[in-house]
């Protein structure tokens, strides 16, 4: 566009004297560098803004927030109506505050959008505690719900452990839905070809000392309950879940890894997005290095890029600190790094 | 006037919905979002707090928050209760062993109270997947038939092949609609 604004500008000029040209040229072109600077300076401004604003939210924040704190610590000793008017104007307050809190999501970072999300929670919580010791005729409201509750959740009342868990599940699947799954074995070494899990959604449970090799593309992977494993498999088109897993390898290419309840576990990963860790220990990752001989077919089939691997960026959703690293998690350092991979 | 009864009144003007999809990690609520969008699904993440769409639908504004699903993020569901017209649950219909928990996550939601007034559409994703449940399985095995304090519907869909999810949405809306917005 300025291109061709700038041409048809020099169409007009031809004609006229060299020298007024030369003029002209000079002139536009010290104003170009003029707006060049302007940009950048407005570039930088813009990132200050930034800054600004998070400032500035929680400046605010934080006064509005002791302002309903106030309010709140005035209702104890206070009579009935003064505890009412003054519990309802905490509650617009804090509705206002939540819509500020969400008109500013955009530029908070996570560490201070949890944060400010947990101040809030906290003045919901303590309004609601007030109200319950001040004005006892919600509480018969709260009673009231309390039966609604019974209505609805009455079938937990077979609400035992896991076992009834495992049960339910098999009631429910009916036969015409197939998952491959491997279950319930002990030092065996489970091979599998691309036919058998090709855009299969694949299950591995309770599995000790074994070896597993899944030459194929899944549409997904998921594993629970692992002990003292190796598993190794082709580029999973979607996400790879992993719960109880402990003193294990796993070598996966996948879109996302979302790791749960893991201890000193390897992870030699090719993901596309990002990797997550939530409630684990002692889990290193490191890039993906093993090979078969149909691994390149097989991510094509995945539809996986190959050029995309974030490996190194996990996100420990019990960490949120910002700034200082996780200690649940490690990069493998590249000396203890796996390199012969059996097949 | 406070801001909430303004806040009201533009929402009825504008034809505004707000919508919140929430169910385990995992599910697919991000990927239907962003397919729904017309946007790129392969490079989504597992969602660190929550993402907003604006969309316009059907001649409604659709605020559509999606909030995620991990273990300890479910706390943080709460806060988005505030004054929701739409509650899209979605299901991994392929993920058996966590059925159960996505019974109890469901059911303990439908007793908010800030809920109350909310149409619920049940997502049965990833249809797409050989082993996923039927709509009809998993409509049993969330108890939905006992479900008599909101209107609800399920559809089986799959977030990847964008099937139906233009069924459940649309669905969602007019429900919603015949109950808010025909009054004026
Ligand atoms: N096969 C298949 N995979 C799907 C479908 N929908 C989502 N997925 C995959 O499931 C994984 C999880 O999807 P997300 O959209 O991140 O799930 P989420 O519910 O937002 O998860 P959280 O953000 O953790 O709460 C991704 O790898 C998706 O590609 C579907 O319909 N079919
Ligand atoms: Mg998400």
């Amino acid at each position: 566009m300025e291109a061709m604004a700038e041409h048809s500008q020099e169409t007009r000029v031809t004609g006229e004297s060299g020298a007024d040209k030369i003029q002209e040229r000079l002139q536009r072109r010290h104003q170009a560098r003029a707006e060049d600077a302007e940009r950048k300076k407005e570039a930088k401004e813009s990132r200050s803004v930034a800054e600004e604003k998070s400032e500035y939210f929680s400046s605010t924040f934080n006064a509005e927030r002791a302002s309903i704190e106030e309010l709140l610590s005035s209702c104890s000793g206070a009579d009935r109506a003064v505890v009412t008017q003054t519990l309802e104007e905490a509650t617009v307050k804090t509705l206002q505050l939540q819509k500020f809190l969400n008109d500013s999501m955009l530029f908070l970072t996570q560490y201070e959008l949890r944060r400010a999300q947990d101040a809030l929670q906290k003045l919901l919580t303590s309004s609601a505690d007030i109200r319950e010791e001040a004005l006892p005729k919600k509480k018969f409201a709260f009673r009231a719900r309390s039966k609604a509750t019974d209505k609805v959740s009455a079938p937990p009342v077979t609400d035992t452990p896991a076992v009834t868990d495992s049960t339910k599940v098999d009631v429910v699947a009916p036969a015409e839905s197939v998952q491959c799954c491997f279950s319930n074995m002990d030092n065996v070494c489970v091979i599998k070809t691309a036919e058998e899990i090709h855009k299969q959604d694949v299950l591995l449970t309770h599995l000790t000392n074994c070896k597993v090799r899944l030459f194929g593309s899944p549409s997904t992977l998921h594993m629970t309950h692992i002990d003292n494993c190796e598993i190794l498999c082709g580029p999973v088109s979607s996400s790879v879940f992993v719960d109880h897993c402990r003193n294990s390898t796993l070598a996966i290419p996948c879109q996302q890894l979302r790791t749960h309840n893991t201890t000193d576990t390897q992870v030699y990963l090719h993901i596309t997005s990002r990797a997550i860790v939530e409630d684990c220990r002692g889990v290193g990752f490191a890039p993906f290095t093993f090979s078969y001989p149909t691994l390149d077919e097989d991510f094509i089939v995945s539809g996986l890029d190959r050029d995309r691997n974030n490996w190194s960026q996990v996100d420990d959703f019990n960490w949120l600190a910002a700034g200082t690293p996780s200690p649940n998690w490690t990069v493998i350092p590249e000396a203890d790094r796996k390199t012969n991979w059996e097949l | 006037m406070g801001l909430l009864t303004i806040l009201k009144k533009m929402k009825q003007k504008e034809r505004e919905m707000r919508l919140l999809m929430l169910g385990l990690d995992n599910a697919g609520k991000t990927t239907i979002l962003k397919k729904f969008n017309g946007e790129d699904v392969s490079t989504i993440s597992p969602t660190l707090g929550f993402n907003i769409k604006t969309l316009e639908h059907k001649g409604f504004k659709l605020n559509i928050w999606d909030v995620g699903g991990q273990k300890s993020l479910r706390s943080y569901w709460r806060n988005y209760f505030e004054s929701t017209d739409g509650l899209v649950w979605v299901v991994d219909s392929a993920d058996r062993l966590r059925l159960e928990d996505c019974r109890k996550e469901l059911s303990s939601l439908l007793l908010e109270e800030r809920l109350a007034g909310a149409t619920l559409l049940v997502f049965a994703n990833k249809q797409d997947l050989p082993g996923a449940l039927s709509k009809e399985a998993i409509q049993e095995a969330l108890a939905l038939d006992d479900i008599k304090s909101h209107h609800w519907c399920i559809i089986g869909c799959s977030a990847v092949t964008g099937k139906n999810l233009l069924a459940g949405v649309d669905w969602l809306l007019d429900d919603i609609a015949a109950r808010i917005f025909t009054t004026d």
